[in-house]
């Protein structure tokens, strides 16, 4: 079992609750509880018992948790994204994923999707003009790393919103999605937010960002506005560690940075360049971009592990649903 | 951090009044970006974004507050005949905000996943039967055989933004999403069909009747399917601080 200190949705203090994990996940021997650090007593501005709800047969979702967690030896199994892996099946592997399961596409799909793509716009879509390769790595453990691909769509000037691939092969999975924002739009947000984003100075300068395909000269542009953005990425496909299908919760992935536990790894890096034919170490990317304006200054809540040490998992928890009038 | 937070803090990026979202803040996108992007557009294949072949317009609920829904506009790639991967936006203009991701496999894949894993997902049947499933501009007769297979499938959607609380950017934990179901707990409010309905220029009560022949499988919530529904207990995601993994210094 391991304690977790958790920020419940509608309370003020730190609740203590616990969460079976699997075997796989070695007990660090001290309570979690020692290590947070005071300040993660939070006090959040809605409380759900707030707002327009009128029941009063609410059951706040933590209220839930605690009654399940209290009495020892219940166990709720809470999908955590920090799973090792969920229980084996036939969808999850212990290497490069398979393709998924399931039969070749059929001919009456086929026309279908020419026919539709024949008569819809598909406009939100086509507004994804860029890709982009990086590598992201799980916030609850840096050592999980992998190749992303970003299709990026500008909302604005300051902010862009990426569906996340694995590959770039028409085969490719939807593995998440990304926003990034500038670091003007980013200062409004408020802390707690901050610490569930990432920056991206390094990973650009270190030559670990790319656009595929365009020339650098094209792409400094680009690649020094970056910089100096903000990214919040989540994984909704675990393809690292050879799921065949999504399974379990999203993971919020962080950025490379320089330091470790954080620096991606060689032969990842060497392994991406090759395929790309991208040239990001000393003597390629990393001079050419050695010029590109650096922030001044990274917000300290972004990167949150490299103050304190600590990532963020995501747990799927079952809460009490919130009761309503019937519809009229 | 939980996604049934019911409103984050108030800052610049969350609007003060429910309802859709105002656009992101930002400045208007420059020139100089937008040469870019053309010119990138022409030196990339944006291979697996072509694979996109499909609009679905359809309604979702959030698994912790069915109350609270959304019209959603899937963006549907295949991986195979029984795996598809959708982008999901909430419109289908070309500054539609990308609110989500949704994985919809076969009942035959479903069946394959462990009992957990089975929870946290949606069946389809109802909403492609009840109309609020829909192909903009799809002829009927071409739509038929997929919404055949289509009924029988399963769906995983996680909400990045939650732009229905008015979030001008996506903040928060993910939110998990369930499918409309018969269940009066369960069903689409009639403004949010009917203003869908409007910009369409298509009744989704004629979708219905169009929809009577359609093959609903016998099972409508096989396995931990919509498990919402019989247990009354939706899922809350919570973004938690977690140690992070020791681990030997690399060499």
């Amino acid at each position: 079992m391991r304690l977790v200190g958790k920020w419940s949705s509608c309370d003020a203090s730190l609740k203590l609750s616990a969460h079976p994990v699997s075997s796989a996940v070695s007990w660090s021997g001290r309570s979690v509880a020692c290590e947070m650090p005071r300040s993660a007593h939070r006090q959040h501005a809605s409380h759900d018992g707030s707002g327009s709800d009128q029941d009063k047969n609410h059951v706040h979702a933590w209220l839930f948790r605690q009654s399940l967690v209290g009495s020892g030896g219940v166990k709720i199994k809470a999908m955590s994204s920090s799973d090792q892996s969920p229980a084996s099946t036939p969808a999850s592997g212990t290497a490069e994923p398979p393709p998924p399961p399931g039969r070749p596409t059929a001919v009456s799909s086929q026309v279908l999707d020419m026919g539709a793509q024949m008569v819809q716009a598909l406009k939100p879509v086509r507004n994804m003009k860029q890709h982009a390769c990086s590598f992201a790595l799980y916030s609850h453990d840096l050592r999980r790393q992998l190749e992303v691909h970003h299709f990026v769509s500008r909302l604005n000037q300051d902010v862009l919103q990426c569906a996340v691939y694995d590959s770039d092969e028409p085969s490719a999975r939807l593995i998440g999605v990304e926003y990034i924002v500038s670091d003007a739009i980013f200062e409004g947000l408020p802390a707690e937010e901050q610490r569930l984003w990432h920056s991206h100075a390094y990973e650009v300068k270190a030559g670990l960002a790319t656009d595929v395909g365009v020339p650098e000269q094209l792409q400094r542009l680009e690649m020094a506005g970056l910089a100096k953005t903000y990214g919040k990425m989540w994984l909704t496909w675990q393809v690292d560690r050879g799921d065949a299908l999504p399974l379990g919760a999203p993971a919020l992935m962080v950025s490379p940075q320089a330091a470790e536990p954080g620096r991606a790894r060689d032969e990842l890096v060497r392994a991406r360049d090759e395929k790309y034919g991208v040239d990001s170490s000393a003597g390629g990317l990393k001079a050419a971009r050695v010029e590109m304006e650096e922030p001044e200054w990274i917000n300290p809540n972004a990167d949150y592990w490299r103050l304190h040490g600590k990532g963020f998992a995501v747990d799927v928890v079952p809460a009490e649903m919130r009761r309503h009038a019937p519809f009229p | 951090m939980a996604s049934s937070d019911e409103k984050p803090l108030p800052t610049p990026a969350s609007a003060a009044a429910a309802g859709a979202a105002a656009a992101p803040p930002g400045q208007p996108t420059t020139v100089a970006s937008q040469v870019l992007d053309m010119g990138a557009a022409a030196m990339q294949s944006l291979r697996p974004v072509k694979q996109v072949k499909q609009h679905v317009c359809t309604f979702a609920l959030y698994a912790h507050d069915p109350k609270r829904q959304v019209e959603t506009h899937h963006y549907v790639a295949r991986l195979n005949q029984d795996v598809l991967q959708c982008a999901v936006y909430d419109s289908d203009a070309p500054d539609a905000r990308l609110i989500g991701v949704e994985y919809i496999v076969s009942r035959k894949v479903f069946e394959s996943l462990p009992a957990e894993e089975q929870k946290l997902w949606h069946s389809h049947a109802h909403e492609i039967k009840s109309g609020l499933w829909a192909c903009p501009r799809v002829p009927g007769m071409l739509e038929k055989p997929e919404l055949d297979h289509l009924a029988g499938t399963l769906g995983k959607f996680w909400c990045t933004w939650q732009v229905d609380r008015g979030d001008r950017l996506p903040l928060g934990a993910p939110a998990l999403m369930v499918s409309p179901q018969a269940d009066p707990a369960a069903t689409v409010r009639p403004d949010l069909v009917r203003r869908r309905d409007d910009r369409y220029g298509f009744s989704t009560e004629e979708l219905r009747a169009a929809r009577a022949d359609v093959d609903a499988p016998a099972e409508e919530h096989p396995g931990q399917a919509d498990y919402w529904l019989r247990r009354r207990k939706g899922f809350a995601v919570d973004v938690v601080p977690h140690e992070m993994k020791r681990h030997a210094p690399f060499p």
